[in-house]
């Protein structure tokens, strides 16, 4: 799923600090799920803020509502009716909400309260990590279901580099390298000689490089 | 007397491209310009225009400087990311090329190496500001340079611009003046009429706009710019060009006309883009 962060407090402040009345708009979708932007969250974000902007002295009224998903035009109405009765909306989903709600409501303003970072899942609770970069072309069978595109430094195709020490990707110890990995795990199964092929350059138009996608389903298309 | 003299003391500049060769042999470059160089005034080397794989503008330009002629080079920000393109700017000003040309570059799409990523780490504006930072010393990082390089620095703009498109197009070329732009090249144009409004809007004498003046090779290209590249050549002249015996001779007195429309109209120089039949350019500058 999409995991994304929440953006700073003095960030935030600093978005509405025009605003006399704001709605802040969750998601019960990635965000709820990586705890970032979904009904609880709201509620803690919106208590937050509305305690800064009263020790300011310049209080907020913030109205809350957690859609199913910011998505989906069908969720997105949802807001028709009061959308325009705030100064701004500000909303905790990934950066793919705020961008339909804004086409959807032309005239209002939209503020995101996340940044949104990486496709990944929970490794632990409380810990999510980047599995995949959306690079267009999904190679993991090659790499025996793990992807250095998305979790190599380098996104190399034939690692690993000469940073590669004890597991671990020079840029940092907490990061593993991938490669390491991939490689261990081939000579776990004596397939070591897949290595050795050497892959075609990486055709990088399918991957945001070749610029923004569109993905039709034909049959689904009225 | 360098480019950026000969523009303060407002002598008509005469610009020729000379591209890099795909691959090593640049002996057709080399004579090329070499027959022209007392007659041209810099030699603009593009940067993998269209995004087609070449010998780099760096390289190409060091070429031409290293036997006496002075270049423009041109830098995109398609292929090299921030540190790269700094260090191409210290690594020319180092070699002697000391006027630059920033542009965005092609899409991958539209070159021969469609599979490529492209970079895009800073965006032109971005590019300017490196540009203009490292001539005080800095690097974008805000680290001390040994040295700071001086450089001319040039832009595109489109002068083909009409109405809004034209407003935004003059806001632009604003922008770019103030982040140390100090020439701009507009689109190859055939008829002075299609620049019109642009010239309105321009006090040539505070900015310096170079139109460039393009061989017409044959009908066919002049159809093939008409039709896919937004280029407007008048049926009057694809038609002189079709009834003339001799197609290259029209395509240079063509090409001779439009340069003397730009030098009456107060521009402050042309850009000549041979395509390919840079061993003509001597003939043509001989008329010029």
């Amino acid at each position: 799923m999409i995991i994304a962060d929440r953006k700073s407090l003095e960030e935030i402040l600093d978005m509405i600090k025009d605003f006399k009345k704001i709605l802040l708009v969750g998601c019960k979708g990635c965000v709820t799920v990586c705890n970032v932007g979904g009904a609880k969250e709201v509620g803690v974000l919106a208590a937050t803020l509305k305690i800064a902007r009263k020790k300011e002295g310049n209080p907020i009224e913030i109205d809350e509502k957690t859609l199913e998903r910011q998505c989906d035009p069908e969720y997105v109405e949802q807001i028709r009716d009061i959308f325009d009765q705030y100064d701004a909306i500000l909303s905790m989903a990934c950066g793919v909400g705020p961008q339909f709600l804004s086409e959807a409501y032309p005239s209002q303003k939209f503020f995101p309260a996340v940044d949104t970072k990486f496709f990944g899942g929970a490794v632990q609770h409380g810990i999510w990590e980047e599995r995949c970069a959306g690079c267009g072309t999904c190679v993991i069978h090659h790499y025996d279901g793990l992807c250095p595109i998305a979790r190599c430094s380098k996104s190399l195709q034939h690692g690993p580099c000469g940073g590669s020490a004890d597991g671990k990707c020079e840029i940092a110890k907490d990061v593993e390298c991938i490669w390491d990995t991939i490689v261990k795990k081939k000579m776990e199964q004596g397939r070591l000689e897949d290595l050795r092929i050497i892959r075609a350059p990486k055709d990088w138009q399918t991957a945001r490089d070749g610029g923004p996608r569109k993905s039709i389903r034909e049959e689904l298309v009225q | 007397m360098h480019l950026k003299n000969k523009f303060d003391v407002g002598k008509f500049t005469i610009l020729a491209e000379m591209q890099p060769p795909k691959g090593v042999n640049v002996s057709a470059m080399i004579n090329s310009a070499t027959r022209v160089r007392k007659a041209v005034d810099a030699f603009l080397v593009p940067e993998m225009g269209n995004a087609i794989m070449r010998m780099s503008a760096l390289g190409g330009a060091m070429v031409l400087q290293s036997r006496g002629m002075e270049t423009i080079m041109q830098v995109n920000c398609r292929d090299r990311n921030r540190i790269a393109l700094q260090a191409d700017l210290l690594a020319a000003y180092g070699c002697g090329i000391i006027n630059i040309m920033g542009v965005s570059g092609e899409d991958p799409s539209l070159g021969d190496h469609h599979q490529t990523k492209a970079v895009h780490d800073i965006d032109l504006m971005t590019l300017f500001k490196a540009i203009s930072t490292l001539q005080t010393g800095k690097d974008l990082a805000g680290n001390e340079l040994s040295g700071a390089p001086e450089f001319l620095v040039g832009a595109t703009v489109n002068a083909r611009a009409t109405g809004d498109e034209l407003e935004k197009k003059l806001a632009e070329m604003e922008e770019k003046t103030e982040a140390g732009v100090d020439f701009f090249i507009a689109p190859p144009v055939f008829d002075l009429g299609t620049i019109a409004p642009f010239r309105e809007k321009v006090d040539l004498k505070k900015t310096r706009i170079i139109p460039t003046v393009m061989l017409l090779k044959s009908v066919g290209m002049a159809r093939y710019l008409t039709r896919h590249l937004n280029v407007t050549i008048s049926q009057d002249l694809i038609k002189r060009l079709m009834r003339a015996p001799d197609k290259a001779t029209e395509s240079l007195s063509i090409a001779t006309e439009i340069i003397a429309a730009v030098k009456e109209a107060g521009f402050a120089g042309v850009m000549i883009s041979a395509m390919g039949w840079e061993d003509k350019l001597q003939k043509l500058l001989d008329r010029v």
